[in-house]
């Protein structure tokens, strides 16, 4: 069978633009945050950013990863400095400070994803499942706190997939600042701590 | 009559079909005029708290645009949301009046509004939505050539509200609300030839032309 110099091209098209139809995206989420505008307590405070935590790469779905790291590690940074008067990020509990009074340890439990082609809805979505490992001083857990995010794009209209995906993950991980900001003290058992550290020692 | 003036009459009775209707509502709770003294801004943000849809960035940037000229100097969405952050976000963004009081209650929120000389905050709620849809159109591709034929209509609906709050005395000065709607088509003739019907830019001209006389001075 012989094909002529059209047929080969045609072929060679067809392919080219069925390729284009596979999903696979690589995303390095890439933003600048704000500083968070509000009040922080008098409180010292180390936030444990480990290796795994900055360096975090989502696999969502097998052909898609999202490299969040920085990205999060970045906001949480910022988030905690309207929380705490002061914030020390460490790499490991290890190097807690003497006078420290709460460890926070954060790291991403999940990362779910969903698109256009899977929702039937006009949008990219994105939640990230945080925890947070609350902890004073001496490693007394206060909390293990779980910590959703979501994010979503405006409409999937002339974006591609990989913008999409870096655009609602830019939105979950400023709503994760959002979420820490508004419900961190609302914590049952982090507002029992502060209120106990509020109240005088009474010696005997 | 010549056949041009035929198909001259045909493509303008098609253009006008194209066009979109556009209903607006306004209330207004006073009939105070609004002021706006020199120097102070207003910030036009999009709602973003619905599950199912937001304002997108482009209509908000719209009007903005419409705003120009007034003389009001007009605060860019994004660069209110960063200042702010994380108080309009989706999650954290005040639904009512009372809300935004108690957000302005905390003096370092209240300090940073101060600084923007920020006046009126116009919040813009809605969507532009297809809701009907008709005709069929089919495409082909061969070696020879490839062509459209074919026909398809489909309907548009615009939606928007803007709710304008004044922060000085944190009260609603208004609530303007426009509906516009109309049919867009594709006639396929070998190639496809889409006539759009512009809804979504006549309910943002709506919109800006009647903010405009909302925070237009006697000197415009």
């Amino acid at each position: 069978m012989r094909f002529g110099i059209t047929q080969t091209s045609s072929a060679l098209a067809l392919t080219i633009f069925l390729s284009g139809c596979g999903s696979t995206a690589q995303v390095k989420v890439a933003a600048q945050f704000p500083s968070v505008l509000a009040e922080p307590r008098d409180i010292k405070t180390a936030l444990v950013i480990n290796d795994e935590f900055r360096t975090y790469v989502a696999k969502p779905t097998a052909k898609t990863s999202i490299e969040l790291g920085n990205a999060q590690s970045d906001l949480l940074g910022k988030a905690f400095l309207g929380l705490f008067s002061q914030v020390e990020t460490i790499a490991s509990k290890d190097q807690v400070s003497p006078g420290t009074e709460l460890v926070i340890t954060p790291s991403v439990r999940e990362v779910q994803m969903s698109t256009p082609s899977d929702s039937y809805l006009n949008v990219y979505e994105v939640w990230i499942k945080y925890n947070l490992d609350i902890e004073t001083f001496d490693g007394d857990m206060i909390d293990s706190w779980f910590m959703p995010a979501y994010g979503k794009t405006p409409d999937s209209f002339m974006l591609s997939r990989s913008k999409a995906i870096n655009e609602a993950t830019v939105v979950a991980i400023r709503d994760a600042g959002a979420k820490l900001l508004l419900d961190f003290y609302r914590i049952p058992s982090v507002n029992g701590w502060f209120k106990q550290r509020q109240q005088p020692e009474v010696t005997p | 009559m010549n056949w041009y003036r035929w198909a001259g009459i045909a493509t303008t009775a098609l253009l006008c079909g194209c066009s979109a209707t556009t209903t607006i509502d306004e209330l207004r709770p006073t009939l105070t005029p609004t002021e706006i003294a020199p120097g102070e801004r207003i910030v036009i943000l999009g709602r973003r708290d619905a599950g199912h849809y937001e304002t997108d960035r482009d209509f908000v940037d719209c009007v903005g645009n419409k705003l120009k000229g007034l003389g009001i100097g007009i605060l860019p969405e994004q660069e209110f949301i960063d200042a702010i952050y994380p108080w309009f976000e989706p999650r954290t963004a005040p639904k009512s009046l009372g809300r935004l009081t108690r957000l302005l209650e905390d003096p370092f929120v209240k300090e940073k509004v101060d600084t923007k000389d920020l006046h009126y905050l116009v919040w813009l709620d809605g969507r532009t939505e297809t809701e009907g849809s008709g005709g069929s159109m089919s495409c082909a591709i061969s070696p020879a050539g490839g062509g459209c034929f074919g026909f398809a209509q489909w309907d548009k609906v615009s939606v928007y509200e803007a709710i304008v709050w004044d922060l000085t005395d944190l009260t609603e000065k208004g609530r303007i609300r426009v509906d516009s709607s109309g049919t867009s088509y594709l006639i396929g003739v070998v190639a496809p030839i889409p006539l759009l019907s512009p809804v979504k830019n006549d309910a943002c001209k709506g919109l800006g032309k009647q903010l405009r006389s909302y925070f237009a001075t006697e000197d415009d």
